[in-house]
């Protein structure tokens, strides 16, 4: 969730209002912001709503703010100048990045403040919203540099070169890549293209060459700077025109006039923007109150509506709804019931206990679980819980076993959490190998998940929990961990037999399958001397285990 | 006086040995005829750590023999084997060297001519009248004599041994020096007085079922313990504390009314994300980190009825009231297989299953999320995943079912709620709880289902839920500051654990 600082003294102007300490909670809460904390005039905060970025600087969060302590009421009216600003579209860039939206503000005093916010602004949405740019990149130019008309077009690397920010001589945009910080950092975005994507004015100076990089020339904003030119290059239109929408917003509510521009795709396929055309949605009046468990009249409704920054009228038993165009996260009725809500005030909200007479109960393989740790600790033996999560090495190699399938993870974080384990017994032998300066005998247990690859289940695997009894002392032997098999089972009114079995991680002679009814259920062994090496241990260990989820079948 | 008796009756057998061989002229003992040395010193340490004896230490040298001494022993040291050679005949020093290594060759000769025994002329050395004499040397009656006594006190050695121990000391190997610490008890005044009130009885120590039978019990005193005195440790079996903890979060769950759920750890996005109307290919989608899975990478869709009711929920928002995402919804990535990275799955199976309504449910179990594990993060966490079901549900009464958990699951006293955002649910909330050490917590997420989500799935009412991770809530409760403790592969640590409250 993107955290945002902002100016508290920037804030006060924006609101209109001096703020006190005490009420910081309650008015972010209004933007759907949550307080963290205040480093001498700055104040950090939280937003909580991903789908929000008109609320991620402080201009958006002062407009909600404004809001919710009814200073301004309903959808804010941004007037947009027409113009001639026109920006052509090659079709060329289909493939690479093909939508551009723009707009021009004009007059805008710019201050560091202003500057600091407009970054943070940019940072924040091509970020989280513009998925790190790929869905949405921001351009800010300073407008007076610009030569009309604009061509936003695609060149191939070698052909085209200009200075972008930060560096002092020109670069061809294959350089731009691999020499600019920036451009190393997003050449993947341009990955397989043998044409680059670049923004060029009427007297062949480069804006800038989206999603990287900014020119020298234009793509400098300073406090000189008095008017600007936006773009947001990306694929879906709804996505950059909101992105846009928020952007141009914020330096409206500082002044800046806003100018249209003509973004020209084709001979009949023309966007003027920026569109603040409202959205518009219907609601039932009578879910209002259903769903929010308020008891508003339809004038409070309408009030509450207004200061979340929404217009509303009301037409028989249904309310219509209009939203502000930097908003795209409006898809059901509920999106403006919650709306209404935060503007009414969370902290203005009573709960309310619902009177529902239904009755709990545990997970039968739960409560056999418990049931069974419960009796094991009965023998002095401590639970353990390890993690479901190691690699192969681990479950086979170490257990002097060939690789079997297993579900493999695709992007571990390290090679030594690469997979599910498929049983557990690897596990507790680490447990044990990580133990050995404990004091012996060490007898110990887990009742835990694995993961068993599974070509018939729905997730191609079976989630099965499994239970490892397992002693380890000098004389740790199969004769004393089957005594406690046989009265674990018996325990559980269960007739067992151990069939010999070959299995290479235990001793030969020394191993066996655990069948109940027929249905194997578990293994229990000793385990091979070159498997105990391999987890350094140099006592011997006895162990079972068992199948908990098969177990609970057999049980009833 | 009463106190002296319950001393003397506290006494153990060796003890009392020990304490008896104190005569009235005896008041200092360093050992004790029939018993053991080792048994010895420990009964006088416990006779000293009831203040009946004084402990002495005093530092002694000892002679022993060293290396090249025990081997002489068993011959003749060089000197005395070249005197024998000699006796026979004169002998050139070139035949001498056939039967002596250098260095003794040269140490004896020097030895023999400075006393005396040889005279060296020509190449060729003879024994002298006095030499013919001689049999043996004060060095080697020395040697024989700590060969015999092992070892003599530096302190203890007689004049001629006094010589020739200065000499043997000159030469390499031959005897060595040891320092050793030996103890000796004195008798205190506490002492005498529990001597003189020693009584003769038989006492018993240990109780066996031998004397329980014989009756030998009635006749005899039984030895007083030392009941503050420390013991050796046990350990017991324990439950794992973080499980046990678990124990009891199920157990106050289902005391409030949830029924238990599950789902597997393995997931496909379907289930952990279409069924809940997280866009495909949008940032709602990756709020939280996943894993995703190399093999197998794609797992089975639910009924095609199902399929193509979330399908459309997505593309246009179908009969659910909604205007979708505007996207084309693709099944192969829905099939995708991942590590669940939440527990929202388990509701949405859940609630595809068309409960009877009003129903209230909850799933405890494993997660996995990507991060490097540190002490406050894991790579695997267990998530608690609640809804509630009601055709009156609504987001007041929401607030009331999560105060009721912080105050019964997280002994909450104080709550706040504030905006919060997720993709499937809305309206959202985050609740936070004022703990009295570490300030505001955030306990749990929660909202009301979105439509598209629970419509889709078959539930006309509104569903109600919240999700906490009770990771941190488990480490406030057993008093731990690092989270991997909870999954502590330190033995000693569990076994030293306290008992969860």
């Amino acid at each position: 969730m993107p955290k945002v600082e902002v100016s508290k003294k920037d804030m006060e102007k924006l609101v209109g209002k001096k703020i006190k300490q005490s009420e910081l909670d309650d008015l972010l809460s209004y933007a759907k912001c949550e307080y963290e904390s205040t480093d001498g005039d700055i104040i950090k905060t939280e937003c909580k709503d991903t789908n929000r970025p008109d609320l991620w600087c402080a201009e958006g969060i002062a407009r909600q703010i404004r809001g919710g302590i009814g200073k301004a009421k309903g959808v804010p009216e941004y007037k947009i100048r027409s113009s001639n600003f026109l920006v052509r579209v090659d079709p060329n860039l289909k493939k690479i990045r093909p939508r551009i939206a723009c707009a021009v503000v004009k007059n805008i005093k710019i201050t560091d403040e202003v500057i600091k916010q407009v970054i943070q602004m940019q940072e924040k949405i091509t970020g989280t919203f513009g998925r790190n740019r790929k869905e949405a990149a921001i351009g800010v130019y300073d407008f007076d540099k610009i030569k009309w008309p604009v061509r936003y077009g695609a060149y191939a690397p070698s052909k085209l070169s200009f200075i972008p920010l930060e560096m002092d001589r020109e670069l061809n945009l294959l350089q731009v890549l691999q020499k600019h910080p920036k451009g190393r950092e997003f050449a993947h975005l341009l990955e397989g293209h043998k044409k680059y994507p670049i923004l060029i004015d009427a007297d062949k100076n480069v804006l800038s060459m989206p999603p990287v990089i900014n020119s020298n020339h234009s793509g400098k904003v300073t406090a000189d700077t008095k008017n600007l030119f936006i773009e947001v290059t990306g694929f879906d239109d709804q996505t950059i025109h909101t992105a846009l929408n928020a952007v141009v917003a914020s330096l409206a509510d500082r002044g800046g006039n806003l100018h249209a521009v003509k973004v020209k795709y084709g001979l009949r396929d023309n966007v003027v923007c920026p569109n603040f055309k409202s959205g518009k949605i219907k609601v039932a009046i009578a879910n209002v109150n259903q769903l929010s468990g308020l008891n508003l009249t339809r004038q409070q409704i309408l009030e509450n509506l207004k200061k979340a920054r929404l217009n509303a009228s009301i037409s028989g038993n249904t309310l219509l709804v209009e939203y502000p165009a930097y908003r795209q996260d409006i898809l059901h009725e509920v999106d403006i019931i919650e709306d209404l809500l935060v503007a009414y005030g969370y902290h203005n909200l009573e709960s309310e206990d619902p009177e529902i007479a239904v009755i709990g109960g545990e997970l039968e393989l739960e409560v056999l679980s418990r049931r069974i740790r419960e009796f094991l600790v009965g023998f002095g033996a401590q639970g353990v819980i390890t993690y479901t999560l190691t690699n192969k090495d681990k479950l086979f190699n170490r257990m002097n076993i060939k690789n079997q399938k297993c579900i493999e993870i695709a992007n571990p974080v390290s090679q030594n959490w690469s997979v599910l384990r498929n049983w557990l017994t690897p596990s507790i032998m680490e447990f044990l190998g990580n133990n050995t300066n404990s004091e012996y005998p060490q007898m110990i247990f887990e009742a835990g998940d694995v993961v068993v690859p599974n070509s018939k289940a729905e997730t191609m695997s079976d989630t099965v929990r499994k239970l490892v009894f397992a002693k380890a002392h000098q004389r740790a032997n199969f004769t004393e961990i089957k005594q406690i098999l046989k009265t674990l089972l018996n325990g559980l009114e269960l007739e067992f037999e151990v069939d010999e079995l070959d299995h290479d991680s235990f001793i030969p002679g020394r191993v066996g399958l655990i069948k109940v009814s027929n249905k194997i259920v578990g293994i229990i062994g000793e385990l091979h001397p070159s498997v105990l090496k391999r987890w350094r241990l140099e006592n011997p260990v006895a162990l079972f285990e068992l199948n908990l989820t098969e177990l609970l079948k057999l049980v009833v | 006086m009463k106190d002296i008796i319950k001393l003397a009756d506290s006494l153990q057998d060796n003890e009392i040995k020990v304490l008896r061989a104190f005569k009235p002229k005896v008041d200092h003992l360093a050992d004790l005829k029939g018993l053991p040395k080792n048994e010895f010193l420990r009964a006088g340490m416990w006779l000293d750590n009831k203040g009946l004896i004084k402990t002495h230490k005093t530092k002694t040298r000892w002679i022993q023999l060293d290396m090249l001494g025990e081997r002489y022993v068993k011959g003749k040291l060089p000197e005395l084997a070249l005197l024998a050679l000699l006796k026979k005949k004169p002998l050139p020093l070139d035949t001498l060297r056939k039967h002596f290594p250098q260095d003794e060759l040269r140490f004896a000769m020097g030895y023999l001519k400075q006393k005396g025994y040889v005279e060296y002329r020509h190449g060729t050395l003879a024994i002298t009248d006095t030499g013919l004499k001689v049999r043996v040397t004060l060095e080697f009656k020395f040697l024989l004599k700590l060969a015999k006594l092992k070892e003599i006190g530096v302190g203890t050695l007689l004049p001629e041994d006094q010589y020739a121990y200065q000499n043997l000391k000159k030469r390499k190997q031959l005897v060595r020096e040891v320092e050793r610490t030996s103890i000796h008890f004195t008798i205190t005044d506490i002492g005498k007085k529990v001597l003189q009130n020693l009584s003769d009885e038989k006492r018993i120590g240990m109780i066996t079922s031998s004397i329980i039978k014989s009756g030998s019990w009635e006749k005899a005193k039984f030895r007083r313990y030392d009941v503050s005195a420390p013991v050796p440790k046990v350990y017991p079996g324990k439950k794992q504390p973080y499980n046990q903890y678990l124990d009891d979060v199920r157990a106050k769950l289902v005391r409030l009314g949830y029924k238990e759920m599950t789902g597997p750890l393995v997931e496909t996005e379907f289930w952990h994300f279409d069924a809940m109307f997280q866009p495909q290919n949008h940032p709602a989608r990756t709020w939280t980190d996943t894993y995703s899975l190399k093999s197998p990478k794609y797992g089975k869709l639910p009924s095609k009825k199902l399929v193509s009711t979330v399908k459309v929920a997505h593309e246009t928002g179908g009969k659910t009231g909604s205007i979708g995402w505007n996207y084309n919804w693709s099944e192969k990535v829905a099939s995708q297989l991942l590590p669940r990275g939440h527990g929202t799955g388990m509701s949405a199976r859940k609630i595809s299953e068309k409960p009877a309504v009003p129903c209230k449910y909850f799933g405890l179990g494993r997660s996995y999320r990507p991060d490097m594990p540190d002490a406050s993060h894991l790579i695997e966490f267990n998530q608690v995943d609640v809804f509630v079901i009601d055709k009156n549900a609504n987001f007041k009464q929401l607030l009331g079912i999560l105060k009721q958990f912080a105050k019964e699951l997280a002994g909450a006293t104080e709550v706040k709620f504030v905006p919060d955002y997720y993709p499937f649910t809305e309206p959202s909330v985050q609740i936070s709880a004022k703990h009295p050490v570490l300030g505001w917590m955030e306990l749990a997420g929660a909202g009301i289902f979105r439509p598209e989500f629970t419509q889709s799935l078959g539930i006309k009412e509104p569903v109600m839920a919240f999700a906490f991770g009770v990771d941190r809530l488990a480490m406030y409760k057993l008093g731990i500051n690092d989270i991997r403790y909870l999954f502590s592969q330190d033995l000693d640590w569990l076994r030293k654990e306290k008992i969860v409250k």
